[in-house]
């Protein structure tokens, strides 16, 4: 490879038909603050066509837990957001469980129903109940992104990450599994499924990954096909967005030209 | 303590009975108490590979409705009186059963067998939920083939997810000749995906299937076959042994040049 660019004609590019807005609450997520964690699960009303059921809650929050169980630190208590969801005293059992096997204590549930507020006040948790969380139900106005997402795990064909803010994963995208981020994506390992930076609308995102192998990748409205014919050797690389497209280049050559001549 | 292992793939028809089969007999013969528990209702076949399909009485099903006690339903190999078979009733559906009742059924199974293997169904519905709610390892089988490898790698998420941290990989229907002419995926392909460790490489074998019709798993074969020596294997290595991988290349070379030794001189 001698050109900047790593089999560019090969990389088609189109404009995707609808933009999509990732709004990282319709899956479970985790944020510190103020030295506790809070685990805020998708409200129902979020959740009405993608998860609904408490499999799916569960399997993301088990993805998310075994993802970050580095950076924890052990006996953190946890507040379970679970705002209008309904929890039975099983679930909240089974969310205490989990937190545990990584050394984390559920402490306290935050709920704006009363049937839960009343399982897990049976459950000896403390409970907080309130009518809605302003704080943490986005207005559809602009806001700022969130902190980054930082899993170390293989996101395997079936598993979905959503994060409003950049994700980094330390670990492979294996085929069919897919990565969506309004932020850049840093895939500390080979890229084999589906990225998809900027999905906000922000085509200035990056998709970067140590080995790009993937199905396909997308940036903002902007989509690209993987090469057919794969390179001999790989170089950690850099996807962004040009005006003829998405466009490939060894990250090493890319922070050259564009990071350094940045004024 | 007994071992709870679960045998799955996602996709159907890549070995998981078969490996059962031969797994759990090869562990009977090494002096282990195995139940192999038949979770594919609807479609049961343990009971034919076994050779035990005459002599399943009850099933799982009746234990759950109380028909029968579980003692009643197993059924002892006539070979290895180590071997027991819970065959899986052939005329209800996967919704005949639930994840609790596996896990109390499984529970029941542990105070006396060191082994608990799982045959699950194919798929990862209802039944594959049933296979997967009691066991605490997993054993994951695979033809190098894209579909299969990546329906493999789907099944090793939601049993990552569900918290089973023993997972294990057996390829199976390996073909040597196809990987050095690069018409297959190799085995390292296939474990640089997964990633997760490598418990067991079955070669393709045309007496795996002569077998199978005879309801006489390889392992039990008086002349050693490749296959029935990577089973062989796979239980050693489940019981913590050191076993070097087989190198089928080597093999396969030898093959031919016996052959060619034997048209030539
Ligand atoms: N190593 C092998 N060499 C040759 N044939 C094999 C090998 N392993 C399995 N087979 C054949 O493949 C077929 C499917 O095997 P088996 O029934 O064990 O798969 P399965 O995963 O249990 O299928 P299902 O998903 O339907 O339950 C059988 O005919 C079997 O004989
Ligand atoms: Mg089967």
């Amino acid at each position: 490879m001698t050109s900047d660019s790593v089999l560019p004609d090969l990389v088609t590019s189109v404009t995707s038909p609808a933009s999509e807005t990732v709004n990282s609450d319709i899956q479970v997520r985790f944020k510190t603050e103020e030295g506790r964690l809070l685990l805020i699960l998708p409200t129902e009303a979020q959740t009405f066509t993608s998860v609904t059921n408490w499999n799916d809650l569960w399997q993301q929050m088990k993805q998310r837990l075994n993802g970050g169980d580095r950076f924890w630190q052990p006996q953190t208590p946890v507040h379970l957001i679970a705002a209008d969801r309904l929890l039975d005293g099983r679930q909240l059992q089974a969310v205490a469980d989990a937190l545990s096997e990584v050394q984390l204590q559920l402490k306290c549930i935050h709920t704006s129903r009363r049937q839960t507020a009343v399982a897990a006040a049976t459950a000896g948790y403390s409970v907080e109940q309130q009518p809605s969380f302003p704080a943490l139900n986005p207005t559809p106005t602009p806001q700022p992104i969130a902190e980054p997402l930082y899993l170390q795990m293989t996101v395997r064909s079936g598993i979905e990450i959503r994060h409003s803010g950049t994700v980094v994963i330390l670990g492979d995208i294996n085929p069919g599994g897919i990565v969506v981020s309004n932020g850049d994506i840093l895939v500390w390992g080979r890229l084999r499924g589906i990225a998809h930076a900027g999905a906000g609308g922000n085509s200035k995102s990056f998709i970067m990954a140590l080995q790009m192998e993937p199905t396909q990748l997308r940036i903002a409205d902007f989509v690209a096909r993987a090469p057919q014919v794969l390179p001999e050797q790989y170089y950690p690389e850099i996807a962004y967005v040009t005006p003829e497209g998405i466009r490939i280049t060894k990250v090493a050559e890319f922070s050259k030209s564009q990071f350094l001549s940045k004024p | 303590m007994s071992r709870i292992i679960v045998t799955t793939s996602g996709k159907g028809g890549v070995g998981k009975t078969t490996v059962t089969a031969n797994i759990g007999m090869a562990l009977a013969r090494l002096g282990r108490k195995v139940v192999l528990v038949d979770a594919d209702f609807g479609l049961r076949n343990l009971d034919l590979l076994l050779g035990l399909e005459n002599r399943v009485v009850y099933t799982a099903v009746e234990v759950f409705s109380g028909e029968c006690r579980l003692e009643q339903a197993l059924v002892r190999d006539k070979r290895e009186s180590g071997l027991v078979l819970l065959p899986a009733a052939q005329n209800r559906t996967k919704e005949a059963v639930n994840p609790d009742q596996m896990k109390q059924l499984v529970a029941d199974l542990t105070k006396v067998y060191d082994y608990v293997v799982i045959d699950c169904p194919a798929g990862i519905e209802m039944g594959f939920k049933n296979a997967v709610a009691a066991a605490e390892e997993a054993l994951i089988v695979t033809t190098p083939e894209i579909a299969a490898v990546r329906d493999a790698d789907r099944v090793v998420g939601l049993l990552e997810a569900q918290g089973v941290k023993r997972i294990h990989l057996i390829l199976n229907r390996l073909r040597p000749a196809m990987v050095q002419v690069n018409d297959m995926m190799s085995v390292q392909d296939v474990q640089e995906l997964l990633a997760i460790p490598l418990i067991g490489v079955v070669p393709e074998d045309e007496r795996v299937i002569v077998s199978t019709n005879r309801g006489e798993p390889l392992v039990l074969a008086e002349t050693p076959s490749m296959a029935g020596i990577a089973f062989d294997n796979i239980a050693r290595r489940l019981e913590g042994e050191t076993v070097e991988f087989m190198d089928l290349e080597a093999a396969q070379n030898g093959l031919f040049s016996r052959i060619r030794n034997w048209l030539f001189g």
